[in-house]
């Protein structure tokens, strides 16, 4: 168990800053994600996390003890790389037990400690196998094997689940997540996709270029995004400029929208809001509205099994709205749009269009 | 995947597509076999299609056909022509691998300054005529009493293979990637530990394919062997040219030919073998 503490990290490679200023705590046993899109420096954070890369300033440490310069070798940690990295001349037992035998731990013990693991990954039949004749999920959990086996203090993933289909995610979340849990591993991963993030994470760290955009946990960061890249990048379908009539009254270009108050914004002010789709509920009366009814017209619908997708045209705007399927209304209908208040969520206009 | 039924070729194969195969079959074995027949004939002189007299028929004159009673005889140098050119070309691959390993390693990861000038700069040998090359040698190493010797043999062999290996070794490190390195750094192996049990048994086919390479090349090379053999040092090329700078090709130069090519093809084989079984056959299957 260890607590891992990054204070004022900067990482400059020549020219190009890849780390600004970054601060983070990730709790003992805590499993953490580090989101942001490719390029924001959330792969440096992690290879400085794991000691490949040097900060050029600020302090690593793992339970308050300062790590920043101490080598790879002698930090202790564990790192899944995104394509496993497994060593393909190796069989799966010649790889799991390469960090004891590199380290010289008498034969018995890696035997040992080799059948306990392979039984934790459930590959104890596999270990005569090469890399190439496993499948992708096997392959991962060979990576965790050779990973855990040398009992590191923080486990590091990149992109856990990205090379492997639907199925199989499901199926490796729940087991990095039981596995997470047994050995109480500090964990932190990184990743682009705000889905797996959200799957996984007990925190989510987002990244924009070099910066720490918002740390929470994934329902705060779904609901209550801090800024407006930030509730792009988790997904936010329905984004719009605004501005706050009243404290609660925003002035959109779909028409006023009824929201909760918020001290930190001022009446007047130029605002972003974001409607999430599956918060809308699409009335097809508008007397049934019990906050507001925005009408509109149904322009596109997609379906997806479970859910469907509905395309709203409310005057010059375009809403996307999110329904399970127990009902299927047709493109061209007229609608009423009802939003509760509380679910709309207001956020101080960005300055800078971020491209994502 | 490894009970994946295997068709026989030619049910795989078009009927154009084993005509191809049979073309370049032909390309391939077809200079050989006149040299198979020369070197069994006893007389075989223009315009006959064969030998007009073949070897078995005045096997009471000579014990051996004329090309291999030649051949095995000391009188023509063979063997220690044979043992020259192993020699060198085992001494240059060794060379040859031990400064491009790492150049290659830099080449393949590390961006710097002017590094495709470097890389343009080190295939010239390539575009300097061999001759010009050869000749320039020479003066400098008969002043340096290198001329003659294994030693400016071997450093002029250098020169044309260093390119190639570069090139070569240069791909598969870029096909390495750094993760396996740094995933054998993290789970505590030090430089050593990740250079023997990590690098060099991933980058194995490469590097026993570059080294073949080199091989092949050195034990080719003609010119720069005359040039700076100064006829001291022969090798198989240079005794090949011997024989058949005449203009002719007798029975006894027909011999040498085929046993020129034969380091090469006996290393081949032995490459193909053990690069399928020691690499391939384990599967680089990321």
């Amino acid at each position: 168990m260890t607590k891992v503490q990054l204070s004022g990290v900067r990482k400059v490679f020549g020219t190009f800053t890849a780390i600004e200023n970054i601060d983070l705590t990730i709790e003992s046993g805590e499993l953490v994600a580090l989101l942001g899109p490719s390029g924001c420096g959330k792969t440096t954070t992690l290879r400085m996390v794991a000691g490949l890369e040097a900060p050029t300033s600020g302090e690593i440490m793992f339970d308050d003890k300062d790590v920043s310069h101490l080598p790879v070798q002698d930090r202790n940690v564990g790192m899944v790389f995104q394509r496993y990295a497994l060593f393909p001349h190796m069989t799966v037992e010649k790889n799991v037990a390469f960090g004891l035998s590199v380290r010289k731990v008498p034969k018995a013990e890696i035997e040992e400690r080799l059948a306990e693991i392979l039984d934790v990954v459930q590959l104890s039949g596999f270990r005569h196998r090469f890399p190439a004749q496993l499948s992708g999920g096997q392959m991962q959990r060979v990576a965790i094997a050779r990973t855990l086996i040398t009992k590191p203090s923080v486990l590091m993933m990149d992109e856990p689940l990205a090379n492997l289909d639907t199925k199989l995610r499901g199926e490796m979340r729940r087991f990095i997540r039981n596995l997470q849990q047994r050995f109480g591993i500090t964990t932190i991963f990184v990743t682009h996709d705000q889905v797996e993030a959200m799957e996984l994470a007990d925190r989510v760290a987002v990244i924009f270029d070099g910066h720490l955009a918002q740390y929470d946990t994934p329902d705060t960061l779904y609901r209550r995004p801090r800024t407006t890249d930030v509730a792009d990048f988790m997904g936010a379908s329905n984004l719009f400029a605004a501005r706050l009539a009243a404290p609660d009254r925003a002035e959109t270009a779909f028409g006023t929208l009824k929201v909760s108050p918020r001290a930190d914004l001022r009446t007047g002010e130029e605002i972003d809001v974001v409607l999430r789709e599956e918060a809308i509920d699409m009335l097809e009366r508008p007397d049934a509205a019990t906050h507001q009814a925005l009408s509109g017209e149904i322009v596109a619908r997609d379906f997806f099994g479970a859910n469907v997708n509905y395309t709203v045209a409310c005057g010059e705007a375009r809403l996307s709205v999110s329904e399970q399927s127990r009902r299927l209304v047709d493109v061209g209908s007229t609608v009423w749009l009802d939003i509760a208040p509380d679910r709309i969520w207001l956020m101080p206009r960005r300055t800078i269009q971020t491209e994502i | 995947m490894a009970f994946k039924h295997v068709q026989s070729l030619s049910e795989r194969l078009s009927p154009f597509q084993k005509f191809y195969l049979i073309v370049i079959a032909g390309f391939i074995l077809g200079p050989f076999i006149p040299l198979l027949i020369q070197s069994f004939a006893f007389r075989w002189a223009w315009p006959d299609l064969l030998p007009s007299t073949w070897w078995l028929e005045q096997r009471d004159k000579s014990m051996l056909p004329l090309a291999w009673d030649y051949v095995f005889s000391p009188y023509s140098r063979v063997w220690e022509a044979t043992v020259n050119t192993v020699f060198i070309g085992s001494v240059v691959t060794v060379i040859c691998l031990a400064i491009c390993l790492p150049a290659a390693r830099v080449l393949a990861r590390e961006r710097f300054r002017g590094k495709s000038a470097f890389e343009f700069f080190l295939s010239l040998p390539l575009i300097v005529p061999e001759a010009a090359i050869g000749i320039a040698l020479l003066m400098i190493f008969i002043r340096l009493g290198l001329a003659g010797s294994y030693v400016g043999i071997i450093i002029a062999h250098l020169i044309p293979t260093i390119p190639y290996m570069v090139r070569m070794l240069t791909a598969v490190y870029q096909g390495l990637g750094r993760d396996f390195e740094e995933q054998a750094m993290i789970l505590g192996a030090n430089r050593r530990q990740i250079l023997w049990r990590v690098t060099l048994p991933m980058l194995l086919p490469g590097v026993v394919a570059g080294a073949l390479f080199t091989f092949l090349v050195s034990t080719n090379i003609f010119l720069l062997t005359f040039f700076l053999g100064q006829g001291q040092i022969v090798t198989l090329p240079t005794l090949l040219f011997s024989k058949i700078s005449g203009g002719t090709l007798d029975a006894s130069a027909a011999g040498i030919t085929l046993i020129v090519t034969l380091p090469g093809i006996i290393l081949l084989i032995l490459s193909e073998r053990f690069i399928k079984e020691e690499a391939f056959g384990k599967g680089f299957g990321n």
